[in-house]
C-alpha cells in the first residue's frame, strides 16, 4: 500500500502551541510518526543566569501560562532550601490553595480542549465557562488571571481576611456543583466514552520504562502523587483520595483529571478552613550561599522538578527544570502507533502536552 | 434511548441559567472597563517618599524602571508601562512605602515614546523647600 505523508504543525488548529508531527499513513491508519519540538525555545534557563534570584521568579513563571505558579513556587523552594529559609506555615498553606486553584483551572482547561477536539462543544463550553471562576478567584487573591506573582522568597505575597475566605468559600459551593456536573456528564455520556476509549492505549510496563508522571501515568494504574508519597505540609493534615485508573486510554485520563479535579475543590476547602494564623512570609537573606538544591512539586500535568545551583554571587549558576510533559511526549509515537487518522486529534490532545513547559 | 434523556435533565437547567444570565461584557471604551480592586495595573509613586534608593530598579524582572542620577539630590525615575511586567515586585522592594500599583491599565498608544512616565522629578530646591 502506498504510504502518505501528513504533516500536522507547527500550526495547526488541532495544537494549541507549536509543535510538529509528520504522520505517516497507511490507507486511514497511522503507521509511522515523527515529532518535531523546539519551536517555543525562549532559553528561559539561560537567562536565569543573567538575573537575580528575585527576578527569576518571575521569568520562571512565564515558562507556561497554565501551571505559572506551581513553577514560581518550586523555583521558590529551591532557593530557600539553599538559604535554609522555613517558610510560616500560613505561607505554605496559601502557596498549597493556589496550587489547588490552578489545578482545577488546569484540568478544566484540558476538558474543554478534548471536548472540542473530539466535538463535543456542549462540554467545552461548560468546562470553560466554570473555569472562569476559579480564574476570578485567583485574581481576586493575587491580582493576575494568568501570571499571578503570588510567591516571594520566603513565603507567599498575598494573605485572606476572614471575609474574604467565606466570599470564596461561597464560590467554591457554586464551583462544586458545576464540577459535580461535568463529572456525571464526563462519566454518563456515550458520546465522550465511545470516542476516548481504547484510544492512545499506555501499559503499566511502558509508564514504567518512559518514566511518565502525572495523571497519564494514574490513568495507567501506576498510584503516584508527591503531594501525598512526599508528607509534608499542607498534605500530610488533608484528607484527599488520588484517583488512580488502570484502563490507560484516553478516556481514564479524562476520568482521572475530573476526578482530580473534584479532589482540589475539596482540598481547596479544607486548606481554607484549617488556614493557620501567623505571618505569611519570613525575612530572607539577600545573599545565597553556595551550594546546591533539588525542589519537586506535583504540578498539574505530573511532578516537576528544580534544581538550582549557586555559587555565592547574586545570581544563580545554573538552573535545571525537568517539566513533566517531558515524558509525556516521549510516549507520543507508541499510542500514535496504529490509531485512525480521526483519532490523531484524541491522541494529542488525551496527554495534556504544554510545549512551553516542555520547550523553555 | 435513555442517554439521551439523560443529557437533556443536565442540560435544561444550564440553559435556564444560561438564559437568565446577564450579558458580562462591557462595551469598552464607550463603557468604563471592570477591573476588580487587587488587581496588578500599572505602578505610581508617592513622590515626596522617594529617596532614590534604587531598590525597584535593582529588583525590577523586566527594566521597566530606570533612576537617573546626577548627584545625590538630584534624580529622575522613569517607568516604561510598556516593558512592565506588572508583577509588583517594585512595591515589596520598596523600603520607604513610596511606590505601589493600582488597579488601572496603562492606555494604548501608536508610539512608545508617549508612554514613557516620569514617576519622581528630584531636584535640589524641590527638597528645600519640603524640608
Amino acid at each position: 500500500m502506498t504510504k502518505t505523508t501528513v504533516p500536522i504543525g507547527p500550526q495547526h488548529p488541532l495544537l494549541k502551541e507549536p509543535m510538529s508531527f509528520q504522520l505517516g499513513l497507511e490507507g486511514e491508519r497511522v503507521a509511522e510518526s515523527a515529532m518535531r519540538i523546539g519551536y517555543v525555545h525562549r532559553g528561559i534557563e539561560r537567562l536565569c543566569q543573567e538575573r537575580s534570584y528575585v527576578q527569576n521568579i518571575y521569568l520562571l513563571e512565564r515558562v507556561c501560562g497554565i501551571c505559572s505558579h506551581v513553577h514560581a513556587t518550586t523555583y521558590s523552594r529551591a532557593v530557600e532550601a539553599l538559604m535554609g529559609v522555613e517558610v510560616p506555615p500560613r505561607g505554605v498553606y496559601l502557596r498549597a490553595l493556589m496550587c489547588e486553584f490552578e489545578r482545577i483551572h488546569s484540568h478544566l482547561l484540558w476538558l474543554g480542549v478534548i471536548a472540542r477536539n473530539i466535538g463535543f462543544d456542549t462540554i467545552f463550553n461548560y468546562a470553560w465557562r466554570d473555569r472562569e471562576i476559579v480564574l476570578d478567584i485567583m485574581e481576586d487573591l493575587s491580582g493576575g488571571r494568568v501570571s499571578h506573582a503570588a510567591n516571594t522568597l520566603g513565603g507567599s505575597r498575598f494573605d485572606l481576611t476572614d471575609e474574604h475566605r467565606d466570599k470564596i468559600l461561597e464560590q467554591l459551593q457554586i464551583m462544586d456543583a458545576q464540577i459535580q456536573l461535568l463529572l456525571g456528564a464526563v462519566e454518563h455520556e456515550r458520546t465522550l466514552r465511545e470516542r476516548t476509549r481504547g484510544i492512545g492505549k499506555l501499559t503499566l510496563e511502558q509508564i514504567h520504562r518512559y518514566c511518565v508522571v502525572g495523571p497519564v501515568a494514574r490513568a495507567s494504574g501506576l498510584d503516584i502523587d508527591l503531594r501525598r508519597d512526599r508528607h509534608e505540609a499542607p498534605y500530610d493534615r488533608l484528607e484527599f483520595a488520588v484517583p488512580v485508573h488502570t484502563d490507560g486510554d484516553v478516556w481514564a485520563r479524562t476520568l482521572v483529571r475530573v476526578q482530580e479535579a473534584v479532589e482540589s475543590v475539596s482540598l481547596c476547602r479544607q486548606i481554607l478552613n484549617s488556614l493557620p494564623e501567623g505571618p505569611v512570609t519570613t525575612r530572607v537573606p539577600r545573599r545565597v550561599p553556595a551550594g546546591e538544591a533539588i525542589s519537586r512539586s506535583e504540578a498539574p500535568r505530573g511532578e516537576v522538578i528544580y534544581y538550582v545551583r549557586s555559587d555565592g554571587s547574586d545570581k544563580p549558576a545554573r538552573v535545571k527544570v525537568r517539566t513533566p510533559t517531558l515524558t509525556a511526549l516521549v510516549t507520543l509515537s507508541e499510542q500514535l502507533a496504529d490509531v485512525q487518522m480521526a483519532d490523531v486529534s484524541v491522541v494529542l490532545s488525551g496527554v495534556d502536552l504544554c510545549i512551553a513547559c516542555a520547550d523553555r | 434511548m435513555p442517554f439521551r434523556v439523560r443529557s437533556l435533565i443536565y442540560m435544561v437547567p444550564q440553559i435556564i441559567r444560561s438564559l437568565r444570565a446577564p450579558s458580562i461584557t462591557v462595551r469598552f471604551p464607550f463603557a468604563p472597563a471592570v477591573i476588580p480592586e487587587g488587581y496588578r495595573g500599572v505602578v505610581k509613586v508617592h513622590a515626596e517618599l522617594c529617596r532614590g534608593c534604587s531598590l525597584c530598579v535593582r529588583d525590577c524582572p523586566a527594566a521597566a524602571l530606570e533612576l537617573h542620577r546626577e548627584n545625590r539630590e538630584t534624580y529622575r525615575l522613569i517607568y516604561h508601562p510598556e516593558r512592565c511586567a506588572y508583577c509588583g515586585q517594585c512595591e515589596l522592594s520598596c523600603n520607604f512605602g513610596a511606590i505601589y500599583q493600582v488597579n488601572e491599565i496603562s492606555r494604548s498608544t501608536l508610539h512608545l515614546s508617549e508612554l514613557e512616565t516620569v514617576l519622581v522629578d528630584r531636584k535640589p530646591e524641590e527638597e528645600d523647600s519640603e524640608g
